[in-house]
């Protein structure tokens, strides 16, 4: 052995199986690395504070960028005269929208966004303009020395409105409705299904208009080299390469000529997966004057700027059969899509594919249209298009249970599908764990003994939910693989993972450490991560839809494997045995039939590489392509391409509660929720990211909500104002990680950044019915909501004697 | 963000301040914490041309309280203090309490008594049991020193009794006596950094016979634009026992007498809801500790 601690530490794997002699093909699942609670290799700078955010950078001869804001939620651009703030001591450079008039969106079929508004704003907080300064102090006095002029026009706020006054007021000029997308989605058929079944409820649910809440506001810093033409960006994104990719589209520069590199993130929940006009504007302020500029948002221009989750106002019918399956869904969403398309109609449709999955539906119907109003865009937030139609569902199952008289459980179980599961649309689930994890949450929570049966103020709601484990398609025409990892081995760095995903403290530098290691044979600690970078890591689409941990490890598994071979080879003619018998695991390499022959690692490489020099290994990633189609018909479905992945994570959660019947108070007591995460890379993180699933989703089913009043003004643009909860408000949790292994996927890996969060409105909203006896239909649930709703309750039963 | 700018002093001495304060007058605003002060400057909803920080003078720091002789604090005395003090949460659990369900625990070590209470914001929390405890402030100014009851010194909304040249340095707790408590309640929507929708002090005296109610003062926050005084529940407990009827009706009258307004964190009607609730749960905490039991 090469280290003496080795033998008693490490020969034994998370589960237990001692690996001393035994083939490594017998279990593939008998992982050294991969399973292990390991603290967060970003953990100690962090708890130190000594980790270095964008906002924390200072360069040489770095001035700072501000933005100047609408105070019109809709009007038109009359004039913008800056004369006076150039004139002011320090000023640098102010822009407006006309030197930068290229459209910038996420999605470019859609994009309609320009970096600083042209002609019009659309809403209220909107940039018109921006200025560079030597500091901060003489950017926001320059700000108060533009003059806009502004002509009003009329304000939507409602989506509904908006479409029904579209003859009247238009937000955008190529969108005739307020609409910027409509479709349909028909599945089988559901009119005959309908009229087949014995239980038929049908409901509308309205939600809210929450925001992430991310403590690290958007951040830049961007550095022009007006002699080479090249853009270096320091930014607080989730996207490195979308944000690449449209930089060169504003900034009119090739993609080669720019580099976008992340520091520390801190926190992003899908706010930050979309470009920032923080961004932009120092960029463009930047190349316009030669020295690298800085911009951070306040508090209250992250609420601007927003791209918070859609409001989504849903009827929702569903039928079951006599037995309790379920038979058909008519679901019609209209979306508030705020100002701008960002996402486009990527969130529509995921409120489409939502409707397949946990359960088992043979006939669907999708009717929806996102729809243009004058509030700050909406956009991706965890769990995106999930959350909403997820609570909508297992809303509706949960009053079809009592209609039926059995236990919402037994509902879920009966429908619940399982591993090898084609839906209708052609989503391809190779692998569920949904059952188990029902099982486990009742089982552990005690569902079974309490719902219905506790007294008047304390109820118990179950619900389930799924996420996707990464997307089958880019958001622009593209087939390239997703994801492309390098690895180096040598003496002088060990062994470094280079690539350009986007650690934003979800802990994927952790787990990619972790899943290299146990591809290599070595140790976690040994292995350094270079990542969110686009010049010195590869290709990597970014940290959305949960896609990294399965992405990140499929292509860096297929990278090991020239490695492990040059590795082997070398060891096989050094210990004088056949390189295919041979192990690598815990920093050795030896025979698996004869484990005497063995050698340290890491004598390997010095031998391999004082011959040949580095060890460079390349992988990467390109997810299963499926098409949305009727699996009956064989027709091709508009937007069913939409929420197709590689592989599902599952989760269910029970949640307990006590209102407080006088003042309407809801207390969430406790949580016990169950996930299929797959095979959990780091357990420890799992649990973190399942607990803080639940505390963001408790914060928008309760108490978070954006406001603004008939103006489009923003009433609570800060934490003062837009509550979140706090630790006060976190109920006890019991989060369990069922067993689970995917054979299709790397590692056995799935998602749970995003499954976990959605099963929480719903829990929570069946609990409080179990509480006091009312269905809530709108978010948040207030106090005032549950006092005035008991009032009429009371009113109802007292006329009813 | 930024504030304007402006000139700053550090004095050492309740003399050197009062002589500042009385020299500057309106144009100057005293920083103690600076919770309040910093983020109205921010906003630019003030923009005072000097500021006299008196964290340096020890004279308006500190919390005396003796057996027997009430207490006096100084306006400079942090809320973090008065929440931890022993000898506080033995004789003023109300004012404990209130002190440390300000805000977080980072506001609580900057803040101080006399601030939140010269912000004279309709929802401070410490204001409310300090009236109920027949608080008395101490306003010095270069001409002398004079004493005012804490419920006649908060006027409006950001308004108090203070004249130009004056400020406040020591507010004066009486001794409770025999047989009262004190307590104190809130509502928001969450347990911490909160600004409350209502919040509510009863003081309770009781009589040798340690049943009826000899003296009450009910003081409601949130919903007037200054602490308010109930009137119309002393006369219906004062010599009487109390019992869930006479609950019921004193609530009613506290909920009469609140004249709360909408705004973003609740409804007028809502409030006067919670105002009921809580002076239905406080007065029965309330007399129960008077009790002793």
């Amino acid at each position: 052995m090469a280290d003496k601690d080795l033998k008693t530490k490490w020969n034994l794997t998370p589960g237990g199986w001692n690996l001393e002699g035994v083939p490594a093909y017998q279990d593939e699942k008998r992982f050294t690395q991969v399973g292990r609670s390991v603290p967060r290799v970003d953990g100690p700078v962090k708890v130190k504070g000594e980790a270095v955010y964008t906002g924390d950078m200072i360069l040489p001869g770095m001035v700072y960028g501000k933005i100047k804001r609408s105070t019109y939620a809709h009007a038109i651009i009359k004039k913008i005269d800056y004369s006076k703030a150039l004139e002011l001591p320090g000023v640098l450079a102010v822009i407006t929208g006309e030197e930068a008039p290229n459209k910038w969106g996420i999605v470019p079929q859609a994009a309609n966004e320009t970096v600083l508004a042209i002609g019009k704003v659309r809403f209220y907080g909107e940039g018109v303009a921006a200025v560079a300064a030597v500091d901060e102090e003489t950017a926001e006095a320059a700000l108060e020395l533009i003059e806009v002029e502004y002509e009003p026009l009329p304000v939507l706020l409602d989506p509904f409105e908006s479409m029904a006054r579209a003859g009247e007021v238009l937000i955008h000029e190529d969108s005739p409705k307020n609409i910027l997308h409509e479709g349909e989605q028909v599945y089988g058929d559901i009119d005959k299904a309908f009229a087949e079944c014995e239980y038929v409820l049908e409901r509308e649910f309205h939600t809210n208009y929450p925001q992430h809440g991310f403590l690290e506001p958007q951040t830049a810093l961007a550095s022009y080299d007006p002699q080479s033409g090249q853009m270096h960006l320091w930014a607080s994104t989730q996207i490195p390469h979308y944000l690449h990719r449209q930089l060169s589209i504003v900034l009119e520069i090739p993609m080669n000529k720019i580099r976008v590199t992340l520091p520390a993130i801190g926190g992003g929940f899908g706010g930050k997966g979309e470009a920032s006009i923080a961004e932009f504007v120092a960029s463009l302020l930047s190349r316009k004057i030669g020295r690298p500029v800085s911009v951070t948002f306040e508090r209250n221009e992250v609420f601007f700027t927003n791209k918070g989750r859609h409001p989504c106002h849903m009827k929702v019918k569903m039928g079951l059969d006599k037995e309790g399956y379920i038979k058909a869904i008519d679901f019609d969403n209209t979306l508030d899509k705020g100002a701008y398309s960002g996402w486009g109609m990527v969130v529509l449709f995921y409120t489409a594919s939502m409707l397949h999955l946990p359960y088992e539906v043979p006939n669907v119907r999708f009717r929806g249209r996102s729809v243009y109003t004058n509030k700050p865009s909406t956009g991706a937030m965890r769990g995106l298009g999930g959350v909403q139609p997820r609570w909508a569902l297992e809303c509706i199952m949960d009053e079809l249970a009592e209609v039926m008289g059995i236990s919402p459980y037994e509902l879920k179980m009966k429908n619940a599908i399982e591993s090898s599961h084609t839906c209708i649309n052609n989503m391809f689930v190779p692998h569920s764990e949904y059952k188990k994890c029902l099982e486990t949450a009742v089982e552990k929570s005690g569902f079974l003994e309490k719902h219905g049966k506790l007294p008047f103020g304390k109820g118990i709601g179950i619900a389930g939910g799924y996420y996707i484990s990464g997307t089958a398609y880019t958001l622009y025409q593209n087939y390239k693989p997703h994801t492309s990892v390098m690895i180096r081995v040598d003496t002088e760095a060990g062994v470094t993972l280079m690539c350009a995903a986007a650690d934003i403290g979800q802990g994927c530098n952790t787990v990619m450490a972790q899943m290299v290691a146990e591809e290599l044979g070595v140790h976690y600690e040994d292995v350094h991560v270079q990542s969110g970078d686009t010049e010195i890591g590869a290709f990597d689409l970014g940290s959305f839809a949960s896609r990294l941990t399965y992405a990140s490890g499929a292509a860096i598994k297929m990278a090991c494997v020239e490695i492990n071979q040059k590795i082997k080879e070398t060891a096989a003619g050094m210990l004088g045995v056949r390189a295919d018998q041979l192990v690598l695991k815990n920093r050795e390499v030896y025979s698996m039939y004869e484990t005497k022959k063995r050698i340290p690692w890491e004598k390997v490489v010095e031998a391999y590489t004082s011959i040949n020099g580095s060890l460079v290994g390349l992988g990467n990633f390109s997810p299963p392509r499926r098409k949305g189609i009727d699996i009956v018909t064989g027709n091709r479905v508009q937007g069913a391409n939409i929420g197709h992945s590689p592989t599902f994570g599952f989760s269910a959660q029970v949640h307990e509660v006590e209102v407080d019947v006088e003042t309407g108070r809801i207390y969430v007591k406790k949580v016990t929720e169950a996930g299929d995460c797959g095979t959990p890379v780091n357990p420890m993180s799992v649990d973190g990211q399942v607990e803080g699933s639940i505390m963001f989703n408790l914060g928008a089913c309760l108490y978070e909500d954006q406001k603004l009043d008939a103006n489009g003004k923003h009433l609570n643009p800060n934490f003062h104002d837009y509550k979140t909860p706090t630790t006060m408000e976190m109920p006890e949790m019991d989060t369990n990680i069922v067993e689970s292994y995917d054979h299709t996927a790397p590692f056995g890996v799935k998602e749970t950044g995003e499954g976990a969060v959605q099963p929480t409105f719903p829990a929570i909203t069946n609990a409080i019915y179990d509480a006091i006896g009312v269905r809530f239909y709108n978010l948040p649930i207030t106090p005032e909501m549950v006092l005035k709703a008991l009032k009429e309750k009371k009113a109802v039963e007292a006329s009813s004697k | 963000m930024f504030l304007n700018h402006f000139e700053y002093f550090a004095p050492k001495t309740s003399r050197e301040t009062l002589e500042l304060v009385s020299r500057l007058g309106n144009k100057a605003k005293i920083l103690a914490g600076g919770t309040d002060l910093m983020v109205l400057m921010k906003a630019k909803a003030i923009s005072p041309e000097y500021l006299i920080d008196i964290n340096g003078v020890e004279e308006f720091k500190g919390i005396v309280c003796e057996e027997g002789k009430g207490a006096v604090i100084g306006a400079n005395t942090k809320l973090a203090e008065i929440q931890f003090s022993e000898e506080l949460k033995a004789k003023y659990p109300a004012l404990a309490y209130a002190a440390g369900e300000v805000g977080s625990s980072q506001v609580r070590h900057m803040a101080s008594l006399g601030g939140n209470t010269c912000n004279a914001s309709p929802a401070a929390d410490t204001p409310i049991p300090l009236v109920a405890l027949g608080t008395k402030v101490v306003i010095n100014s270069l001409s002398g020193e004079r004493e005012l009851l804490l419920e006649d010194f908060i006027q409006n909304v950001r308004k108090t009794n203070l004249a130009e040249g004056e400020m406040l340095t020591n507010f004066i707790l009486p001794e409770p006596v025999p047989q009262s408590a004190c307590r104190y309640t809130y509502m928001g929507r969450r347990d911490a950094m909160e600004i409350d929708i209502v919040n509510m002090a009863v003081n309770i005296e009781l009589e040798t016979d340690g049943e009826t109610i000899k003296n009450v003062k009910l003081v409601m926050g949130s919903v007037y634009p200054r602490p308010l005084v109930s009137k119309e529940v002393p006369p219906l407990l004062i010599g009487q026992k109390l019992s869930e009827a006479l609950i019921e009706k004193a609530a009613e009258a506290a909920q009469g007498e609140a004249k709360p307004i909408d705004d973003i964190r609740a409804s007028a009607e809502y409030r006067r809801e919670i105002v009921k609730v809580l002076a239905r749960r406080l007065l029965k905490e309330t007399y129960d500790a008077a009790k002793g039991v």
